[in-house]
């Protein structure tokens, strides 16, 4: 798993108090899980700035329900829950969705400054063609697409992290995968 | 609507990539790939498409996220009252509310600045009849009585209640409780319960409609006839919402004497549920559920994740039927309003862009016809500018209503200037009055509305269309507490329209009355006018258990006597809630404002 170089918050800095099992715990779980759970939130979000916001709140709940873990194996779907409902509720409180500055790093820019479809369809990299067709995916959608294609979750995994039935994730999956095919055929993609 | 065979193999293709086929569903699907070149395509699309997602490249977090964290954390183990309130600016964004949290610890209700019958948020002095329109007192004269004149003492507890508070018991009529599907592979239920037994009053069918599906209720409303019961529910953490609608029963009929034509015979059997719509799920705004008052029509509103914004719906419960009464992208569905040698309500519709106005609208036409996505503002009945969502008082006499600037936010609309609820009469129909909404004040009396104010809030009217019940207040100001953080999204603040203090700071509800750190999602105020109904929902914990959420019974108090609090609904991993009551009385016609 990569960690990013220079981890102020390290396993050995954390187990110079080893009888504090709870912040080795938690290190280890920050070590494992904090790249992939930023990249999910900002492939969610589009936005470094609040993707790392978003990531830290998610921390910091868990520290604080850390106790309440209860089987090493839910931990993944635990973490990747909360961030969902952190990610969420900033979605519904920022509130200048649509005024997003210019100088912040972005996957993909919003349609109303993109150049013309087609120069904008070559110029763009596959990632930015990728991104833009996820965002324009109803929220739902771009969050089951996300934990099945990125994290490669399991329709049960997705569930316990959506807070929904298999068969409800299954359906919802399904009408994902039928929306990013129309998304990424407006992104030039033929198929 | 029907699947076609194809779409019925895309969910085997889909399910396909991740190897959650079934060893029938997999032979089911190969047999049908053979032969079928579309699906053949499709699974080659989806699989492109699942590569491509795979692929995306991988970002690195920021160096200081885990500094950030450390830092979050350690101050979360610090002792609240050694805490600086800057810090909060520098661990981020949404920690100031958590500040609030922390600091407000105080226990309000005691405070001296406050004594029994000083303009106080005191329910215990007689409130008018339910069919009895209340006019506003006049602003900031001390004692809230509706009989005594400006300067007599303040109504005694021992004043002879009417005869609806003797009779109305604070437990609410019926309650929606859930069972989330869990990982041990449990199907979700969904019950209606008695309110104050362990009765299981229906068991409603799953939603109908190809889209249908239940999950957390976090809003519900009865008709006032008690055969319907509307909710919005919650498609788990999925940022969806679907509203419902279930045919609860015969009905009350609490009301029957005062309406001359029977209800109508609705077509639905009693357990069904009909899917109404999905929507973005978002502000209180958009959880409003509003019957008329003689049960035939619910109106609701729904925010397309597809970017035409927020419009609003009707269903018909004569025939079963719903249908989107605006197309406009900025329109909530507010209140209906029984119109005068009309046997067809109005609804009030309010407007977000620009100056927030609201339209009565006509839901039919003189022949009967539905009337469909329209845009409010062209043949209204009455026009209210500055006047968003109005929420009219069971009893038709009062509103509580918004106004400021609102914005845009994704697909749905909240405030962004200047946003604060007002109190007001209703007389929509009273030349005379020179305003729909006349006598408007600021619902909270010692706040300073600036530009940075309220974005939304969940509000609600007690049966006795005096009492009221605000909360999820969202505050982008600064603090104006006194007593601690205010106004806080965490607290219920509980007032009375005949308060002619208004509503205040210490007009909140104990911290201690509910759990701590569990969120309220729906207050409804009993027919007593001093019990509030609050459904406040679990943390999320740790070992992925399902969602839970408990009903309480808060009894205000106020001076130096605390409120009594106690559970109504609880149990392990069952959603309580929301709470719903029937004998929401209609106007009586010999009394109602001409």
């Amino acid at each position: 798993m990569a960690v990013p170089d220079g981890l102020p918050w390290d396993v050995p800095a954390m187990t110079r108090r080893p009888e504090d099992a709870r912040e080795a715990e938690f290190a280890a779980l920050f070590e494992e899980f904090s790249s992939p759970i930023y990249n999910y939130v900002l492939r969610m979000v589009n936005d470094h700035d609040r993707a790392a916001d978003i990531t830290q709140d998610t921390f910091i709940k868990a520290y604080r329900k850390l106790d309440t873990v209860s089987e090493a194996t839910s931990t993944r779907s635990w973490l990747y829950r909360i961030a969902t409902n952190t990610a969420i509720d900033d979605m519904r409180r920022r509130r200048n969705v649509t005024t997003m500055s210019d100088d912040q790093p972005t996957f993909a820019n919003r349609a109303d400054s993109r150049p013309g479809p087609e120069a904008q369809v070559m110029a763009a990299t596959l990632d930015e063609r990728v991104q833009r067709a996820l965002l324009s995916l109803r929220p739902n959608h771009r969050q089951c697409l996300l934990l099945s294609d990125l994290e490669d979750m399991s329709a049960h995994q997705i569930g316990e992290v959506m807070g929904l039935s298999y068969g409800a994730v299954r359906t919802l999956l399904c009408r994902a995968r039928g929306e990013m095919r129309r998304a990424l055929a407006a992104e030039g993609f033929a198929r | 609507m029907t699947m076609n065979r194809h779409e019925a193999f895309e969910e085997l293709i889909s399910a396909s990539l991740h190897g959650d086929l079934t060893d029938d569903e997999r032979l089911r699907l190969n047999a049908h790939l053979d032969g079928c070149d579309r699906c053949r395509q499709t699974l080659a699309a989806f699989s492109d498409q699942r590569r491509m997602l795979a692929g995306l490249r991988h970002v690195a977090p920021p160096r200081d996220l885990g500094a950030r964290v450390r830092a979050g954390v350690e101050y979360a183990s610090v002792p609240w009252w050694r805490k600086p309130t800057t810090i909060f600016t520098a661990v981020g964004g949404t920690l100031a509310a958590v500040a609030g949290a922390l600091l407000a610890l105080v226990v309000l209700n005691g405070s001296p600045a406050n004594p029994v019958g000083q303009a106080s948020p005191t329910p215990n002095g007689p409130g008018p009849t339910a069919s009895a329109p209340v006019s506003l007192p006049a602003q900031a004269t001390p004692p809230p009585s509706t009989d005594a004149t400006p300067g007599e003492p303040t109504p005694q507890p021992e004043a002879t209640p009417t005869p609806a508070q003797l009779a109305a018991p604070p437990e609410p009529d019926m309650v929606v409780a859930f069972e989330p599907a869990t990982s041990a592979g449990n199907e979700q239920s969904f019950k209606v319960v008695d309110g104050s037994s362990e009765d299981v009053i229906l068991e409603p069918s799953p939603p109908e409609g190809p889209t249908a599906t239940t999950g957390e209720p976090v809003a519900a409303e009865l008709s006032s006839d008690g055969t319907f019961i509307a909710m919005v529910s919650r498609e788990g953490l999925s940022g969806m919402d679907q509203v419902l609608v279930t045919h609860v029963g015969e009905g009350v009929a609490a009301s029957s004497e005062a309406s001359a034509e029977p209800t109508p015979t609705p077509p639905a059997a009693i357990g069904g549920t009909t899917a109404l719509g999905a929507s973005i799920a978002g502000s209180p705004f958009l959880e409003r559920l509003a019957w008329s008052s003689d049960s035939r029509f619910l109106a609701y509103t729904l925010a397309d994740p597809n970017g035409s914004g927020t419009d609003a719906w009707v269903f018909d419960t004569a025939t079963n039927e719903f249908w989107q009464l605006t197309a406009v992208g900025d329109a909530y569905a507010a209140s209906w309003v029984d119109v005068p040698d009309s046997e067809v309500p109005a609804l009030w519709v309010s407007r977000a862009e620009g100056t927030v106005t609201s339209y009565l609208t006509a839901v039919m036409t003189d022949d009967g016809a539905r009337v469909e996505r329209v845009n409010p503002a062209a043949d209204p009945l009455v026009v209210a500018e500055h006047v968003f969502q109005p929420l009219i008082s069971p009893n038709g006499a009062l509103a509580i209503y918004w106004d400021g600037v609102m914005t845009r936010l994704g697909d749905e609309w909240v405030f962004g200037e200047g946003g604060a609820p007002y109190l007001a009469e209703h007389r929509p129909f009273d030349e005379a009055a020179g305003s729909a909404f006349p006598e408007g004040r600021q619902l909270f009396s010692d706040l300073t509305i600036d530009r940075e104010a309220f974005t939304s809030a969940a509000i609600s009217w007690g049966t006795d269309g005096n009492a009221f019940a605000v909360w999820n207040a969202v505050w982008t100001g600064g603090d104006q507490g006194a007593q601690g953080t205010y106004p806080d999204e965490a607290r219920v603040y509980f007032g009375h329209a005949t308060d002619s203090g208004g509503l205040k700071e210490d007009h909140a509800l104990d911290q201690s009355d509910l759990p701590a750190d569990w969120s309220i999602v729906d207050v409804k105020v009993s027919p007593t006018g001093q019990d509030l109904v609050v459904m406040v929902a679990a943390p999320l914990a740790g070992d992925l258990s399902t969602p839970t959420a408990e009903l309480w019974l808060v009894t205000r108090h106020t001076g130096d006597v605390a409120d009594e609090s106690r559970t109504l609904k609880s149990g392990e991993g069952i959603w309580y809630g929301p709470a719903v009551f029937d004998g929401y009385v209609e106007v009586d016609p010999g009394t109602e404002t001409p």
